[in-house]
């Protein structure tokens, strides 16, 4: 297997001004995607993922590293990496002077793609995405999930080797947000590399072979997902929420069959009381012996739930925090 | 340069499609300026019949220098401050000095045509009017409109580079306002010379070359600005304003 994407030691600091002072987007990243593989940039709003797909596609100036696209530095030859790579914008960025036919057959263009190719790939991606109904229309008549799929085909114009999609499903309903997905592994199957970036657990679950969690500007790990959840201890997760006069955490984790205790903060939380998660080995009679520790403790029990280990989990097990918003 | 003509081609078939309203508002200022100091005020013995050729080039001068830095400057605002467009330029195989340079190439087109529509519309509304005296003189208007073209919208890309949209009504207030009033479309440079040393102040602004060039192409009965003296100022501020637009374009969308 070879790297199609190597990212080495990557840093992006935006330069500050007189009112704000410099933002460390990115501190240190490195990570390689494999020909063919559905890599995923999973972290919150503002963990560095979109400047990190900002610095692969030319659009963003690295600080200092290295990014190589195929063979090529993305810093000495952004021409030839702009030929390899297509990107889905965070952002609709549809050009609403031109119809939906005409988006494909101009990138096609300024790919310099000739006439009789152009015009036949076009017409072949408005039907496979999905849009061929709407193919005189102005872009910004298409619905949200519409105008996803349209700049899905428009990446695909000139054939890239590296597909690049920043949060390509925010904002839209879990219809639209499910077809793309199908979309995505119709193109991954033929063969096509993918990187995504999300916030969403369920999707970088679903999708991507591997993922990188990402937050503050640094990875904090890089496997699959199952094999990130199986990094959590224990087999299962239960979540209490206790209300008392002394904290009972120290008294749970001595319980057998508990291998972990957690604080989770929450920041909507005005109820007060202690989160806790537990990472458990589920044997007989452990909900029991934790049920018997809190009211030993005089304390009141105000939910409990026994639940498989998620990517979510493995986020907050990694940052102690739920995934900010 | 096959994705610079693509760039190109498709902001003409845009600008093809809007051809009304690009022609509404390009005429509308000239036309009623003609219509009140070219046929009203003369009437009325309010303005000297000549002021009519001093005034034609230099309002030619004006639709040229307003379509090119519109032409670049109102889609680059709404650009840079969401739509991102512009990214997909900047991700088609060319730099982002190209990305740039076509910008203002397009906007040349487009100021060019503004200019070369107004003035056989003006032509047309003096028809027969006494002390109206225009001669174009194509060979040499070619090319002075060509250069003003490129000033105006390399002003429009340094300006749509700097200025947040928010402040876009202020820009045409403090900026286009004065640069129009001052930039000798309604007097000659020669006549200046009763202000004194004042007068060089003029030449700090693109607009007194532009109307100085057309009133040498279009009226060449009136005194104009020494040829040299005006190709210089035309070539220095389309080189400046390139540049500086290029450069601030560059900084706006690679960050």
């Amino acid at each position: 297997m070879t790297a199609i994407l190597s990212v080495q030691d990557l840093i992006k600091t935006y330069p500050g001004t007189r009112k704000s002072p410099p933002v460390e987007a990115v501190r240190g990243i490195s990570f390689e995607v494999e020909a063919g593989e559905f890599f995923g940039l999973l972290g919150p709003n503002g963990a560095g993922k979109s400047t990190t797909l900002g610095c692969i596609t030319t659009l963003v100036r690295p600080t200092s590293g290295r990014i190589v696209v195929d063979g090529v530095d993305v810093v000495r030859d952004p021409m030839a990496v702009k030929r390899r790579i297509a990107v889905v914008p965070q952002a609709r960025n549809l050009d609403r002077d031109l119809t939906v036919r005409e988006v494909l057959t101009f990138h096609g263009r300024y790919f310099g793609l000739p006439r009789a190719e152009r015009e036949a790939r076009a017409d072949r991606l408005l039907h496979e995405l999905q849009v061929a109904e709407k193919a005189g229309a102005k872009p910004l008549t298409l619905s949200g999930g519409m105008q996803q799929r349209l700049m899905i085909a428009r990446a695909l114009m000139h054939d890239p080797k590296v597909l690049l999609l920043d949060e390509p499903t925010t904002g839209l309903d879990p219809q639209a947000r499910r077809l793309l997905w199908d979309t995505l592994r119709g193109l991954h199957r033929r063969g096509l590399t993918l990187i995504l970036t999300t916030h969403y657990m369920e999707e970088a679950d679903r999708l991507c072979e591997r993922l990188a969690i990402i937050d503050h500007g640094r990875i904090l790990t890089i496997d699959t997902p199952a094999a990130l959840k199986r990094t959590l201890p224990g087999g299962q997760i239960l979540d209490v929420w206790v209300r008392g006069k002394t904290p009972v955490a120290p008294r749970l984790g001595a319980l057998p069959g508990v291998l972990r205790v957690e604080k989770v903060e929450r920041a909507e939380d005005e109820e007060g009381g202690e989160r806790l998660r537990l990472f458990v080995d589920p044997g007989d009679g452990l909900l029991d012996r934790v049920l018997q520790t809190v009211r030993a403790e005089g304390a009141d029990l105000r939910h409990v739930s026994l639940t498989a280990p998620s990517l979510e989990d493995v986020y907050i097990h990694l940052t102690g925090k739920e995934l900010r918003e | 340069m096959t994705t610079l003509m693509a760039l190109l081609r498709r902001d003409l078939l845009v600008a093809a499609r809007n051809a009304p309203l690009l022609l509404m508002s390009g005429l509308t200022q000239p036309v009623l300026v003609v219509l009140v100091f070219g046929n009203v005020l003369p009437r009325l013995h309010l303005v000297a019949p000549e002021f009519r050729t001093v005034m034609l080039p230099g309002l030619m001068a004006i639709s040229m220098l307003m379509a090119g830095v519109q032409g670049v400057l109102m889609p680059l605002m709404t650009d840079l401050a969401g739509s991102r467009e512009v990214d997909e330029r900047l991700l088609a195989p060319v730099t982002v000095f190209g990305v740039a340079a076509e910008k203002v190439a397009a906007g040349t087109i487009h100021a060019a045509l503004a200019g070369l529509v107004t003035l056989p519309a003006m032509m047309l509304l003096m028809h027969g009017v006494i002390g109206a005296e225009v001669h174009p003189r194509w060979a040499v208007m070619l090319p002075l409109v060509a250069l003003s073209g490129v000033v105006s919208a390399a002003l429009g890309l340094t300006l749509g580079t700097h200025v947040q949209p928010r402040f876009s009504g202020l820009l045409f207030a403090v900026v286009i306002g004065p640069l129009m009033l001052f930039g000798c479309a309604y007097y000659p440079w020669a006549s200046l010379i009763a202000l004194g040393p004042v007068r060089y102040a003029f030449l700090l602004n693109p607009l007194t070359f532009m109307s100085e060039a057309m009133r040498l192409a279009v009226t060449p009965d009136v005194p104009h600005m020494p040829v040299p003296l005006l190709l210089a100022g035309l070539l220095a501020f389309g080189a400046l304003f390139t540049i500086v637009g290029t450069r601030s374009f560059d900084k706006r969308t690679i960050l």
